[in-house]
């Protein structure tokens, strides 16, 4: 089982490595998003046996102590816990992110990352603490 | 008056209120300054309040809702956090206070109020968290807030680059969550103090640390070390410090770069470059390499910049790597010094940035190649960013001085190796590198003007408010001044930084007062701690129990 997952967070790694590489910030921001869920598939793999031992018993958080069931009755819930906080907070970059995309492409109409680039070249002065209103025209 | 331990959670809880209530008074600027004055000003008193007794080698932790240390979350003030905590109030205090007078409507109604409240939110929950997950969601709350931050304004130019920051930090926090959750499934536990016990125990007859364990290490040392902008995961810094509202650089400078370094001073020694692990562990290898590249790289960079913003960004990217080879270095001495270069380069950045905004306002750019002759105008600037620039530096009656004296009497032990010599010999050589950008800087915005000409005249129309600097001069006199305060009074500060890091890589205090007396033991291995004998009853119970089902 730990091994179909490992291959499985590899596969989607892979992919999303390749679309982070693209030129263009749509395919970036894809593959920023399945990075995100390559390292959730990893955590569920995280429920095998802790390192931490004593007199021979494996304890740490890995073994619940649910009362009156016993700490081997159940899955261990902490890297569900974990995923779920994960996945909550990927949303919220996700959609910050796919806003970011919009807002950027109407205003420099132009996701390519070479596009872009030409923009942000140094030696101009910058206005910034009143930027907004220049920059919108 | 002194407030329960369990109160330190207000560090957090106190930004995280502001930032709410802010927000529904987010047309009243007025009224969100005053709001937001009083809650840092009430932080940093209570940071300092903590800090007495901490400084003196005391470690204050919170157990939530009442959870026992490993399994619960836990929240610790110790001398690390304490000052790094302290000096992070006073920095966001200066900030508010700049930004009250010089940002622009159009900015500060776009919800700047809450969203510096919010950054110095996750700021203070890293420096407080003791779990390698809450530090996750820590960063979490302080990046979604700089991300907001990077493009308040929406300027097509800082949209422009905005993306390589949002897209690195996400990949960043893809690997930060990867790591963490390895590393719960190799030592079963994220509580700090419960890691460095683990870690500790296998040195000590233990069970062995599985083989990949320096793999994870190293994927959290990148993460750790892309916040802090160390050398081949800095070039998203230049270019986004370059387009933020002043005040938010100066932050952003101060704080976020910080966050990291804290990161890998709290976790190398104890954890993943503990004594323990060291053998068979690359890490304080790669630690120390990316600290000699980064100030001599860092600073080469800085020389050629031609702004005075780009040339602060970069200054500072080389600057991170001082700590860094303090961290490396993981002698207690040499771990003060980094947390005592880090608390004194949290105000000096900032202040720089501060006074950076206040050329821009006077001058209208911040190109050296156009400004010149501007201590005429301003000599008090002229003076304090000469200090700045000083304590930048690092001359010693200035405050950078003392912490480098630390990391370089410990490089250059006789009984280390050369290659820690040739690192010592690069802070050298970067530290006078770094007075030549900072004379060259200073030269020509406050000395030269180009072919004779009063660059002045010509200045460009200020596009935001121009009126009433004084609130710029105190923000930046408060932090400056508290730099040149701990340049002629290090004691306190190199006391209380070698309190924090007296322990190195065995935290026996830090793991006593978060797990319990027991927890810390010569044999480690067989150490007991009380939740474990519940648990072993428990599942004896939990035995019969189902036995009967």
């Amino acid at each position: 089982m730990t091994l179909l997952l490992a291959i499985c967070v590899a596969c989607v790694l892979g992919v999303s490595v390749y679309l982070i590489l693209g030129r263009e910030l749509k395919e970036v921001a894809m593959g920023v998003f399945l990075f995100s869920h390559a390292a959730h598939l990893g955590i569920i793999a995280m429920s095998g046996q802790p390192v931490a031992r004593i007199a021979g018993e494996a304890v740490g958080l890995k073994t619940p102590p649910v009362l009156g069931v016993g700490p081997t009755a159940g899955v261990d819930p902490l890297p569900q816990a974990l995923i779920l906080t994960s996945i909550v907070i990927s949303f919220a970059v996700t959609a910050y992110l796919l806003t970011l995309l919009v807002v950027t492409y109407r205003r420099t109409a132009s996701l390519w990352v070479d596009d872009l680039a030409q923009e942000g070249r140094p030696g101009e002065p910058v206005w910034t603490d009143g930027a907004g209103e220049k920059g919108a025209a | 008056m002194m407030l329960d331990s369990r109160w330190i959670v207000l560090l957090i809880v106190l930004p995280m209120a502001t930032a709410i209530v802010t927000t529904f008074v987010r047309r009243r600027f007025a009224l969100q300054r005053v709001i937001g004055l009083t809650s840092l000003l009430a932080s940093l008193s209570l940071s300092v309040m903590w800090l007495i007794p901490a400084a003196g080698g005391e470690v204050i932790t919170a157990q939530m809702g009442g959870w026992p240390a490993p399994f619960g979350i836990t929240v610790v003030f110790d001398a690390m956090s304490g000052l790094l905590l302290t000096s992070t109030q006073f920095v966001g205090l200066a900030a508010l206070i700049y930004a009250s007078g010089a940002l622009s409507p159009l900015t500060e109604r776009r919800w700047f109020h809450p969203l510096a409240h919010l950054l110095i939110m996750g700021v203070n929950y890293s420096f407080l968290t003791g779990d390698l997950f809450n530090l996750f969601v820590a960063f979490e709350v302080m990046l979604m807030s700089s991300y907001a931050l990077l493009c308040a304004g929406g300027s097509r130019r800082q949209l422009s680059q905005a993306y390589k920051y949002v897209v690195l930090n996400l990949i960043g926090s893809g690997f930060f969550v990867l790591g963490a959750g390895l590393v719960y499934g190799m030592l079963g536990t994220l509580n700090y103090a419960a890691l460095a016990r683990v870690v500790a125990a296998s040195a000590n007859g233990g069970p062995a640390l599985p083989p990949a364990f320096p793999v994870v290490a190293t994927m959290l040392l990148f993460v750790f070390a892309l916040k802090a902008a160390v050398f081949p995961l800095w070039f998203w810094l230049p270019d986004t410090y370059h387009t933020t509202p002043i005040s938010v650089a100066a932050l952003f400078g101060g704080l976020l770069t910080k966050v990291g370094v804290y990161a890998m001073l709290r976790l190398l020694p104890m954890v993943f470059a503990a004594p323990a692990v060291q053998g068979d562990s690359p890490i304080v290898a790669i630690v120390a390499v990316a600290a000699g590249l980064t100030m001599t790289v860092g600073i080469m960079c800085a020389l050629a910049m031609r702004s005075v913003r780009r040339a602060l960004a970069m200054t500072l990217v080389a600057h991170i790597g001082f700590p860094l080879l303090g961290i490396a270095l993981m002698t207690p001495m040499a771990m003060g010094g980094a947390l005592v270069y880090s608390v004194q380069s949290m105000l000096v950045v900032a202040g720089m940035f501060l006074c950076c905004g206040i050329v821009e306002r006077l001058a209208g750019t911040d190109d050296m190649d156009k400004l010149g002759g501007l201590h005429r105008r301003a000599p008090w600037l002229s003076v304090l960013m000469l200090v700045g620039a000083m304590s930048t530096v690092g001359l010693p009656p200035f405050s950078g001085f003392y912490g480098k004296l630390m990391i370089l009497r410990e490089a250059f032990d006789p009984s280390l190796g050369v290659a820690w010599r040739v690192l010592a010999f690069a802070v050298i050589v970067s530290g006078a590198l770094t007075l030549v950008v900072m004379a060259k800087m200073y030269a020509r915005v406050f000395w030269i003007s180009p072919e004779g000409e009063p660059a002045l005249q010509s200045h460009l129309s200020f596009p935001g408010r121009t009126g009433g600097l004084r609130g710029a001069y105190v923000s930046a006199w408060l932090l400056i001044g508290g730099s040149v305060l701990i340049g002629l009074a290090p004691e306190g500060l190199v006391s209380s930084s070698l309190v924090a890091t007296r322990e190195g890589g065995e935290p026996r205090a830090y793991v006593t007062a978060v797990l319990g007396d027991e927890a810390w033991t010569e044999e480690g291995a067989a150490a007991t701690l009380p939740i474990y004998e519940a648990l072993a009853e428990a599942k004896e119970h939990g035995g019969t129990d189902h036995g009967a089902h």
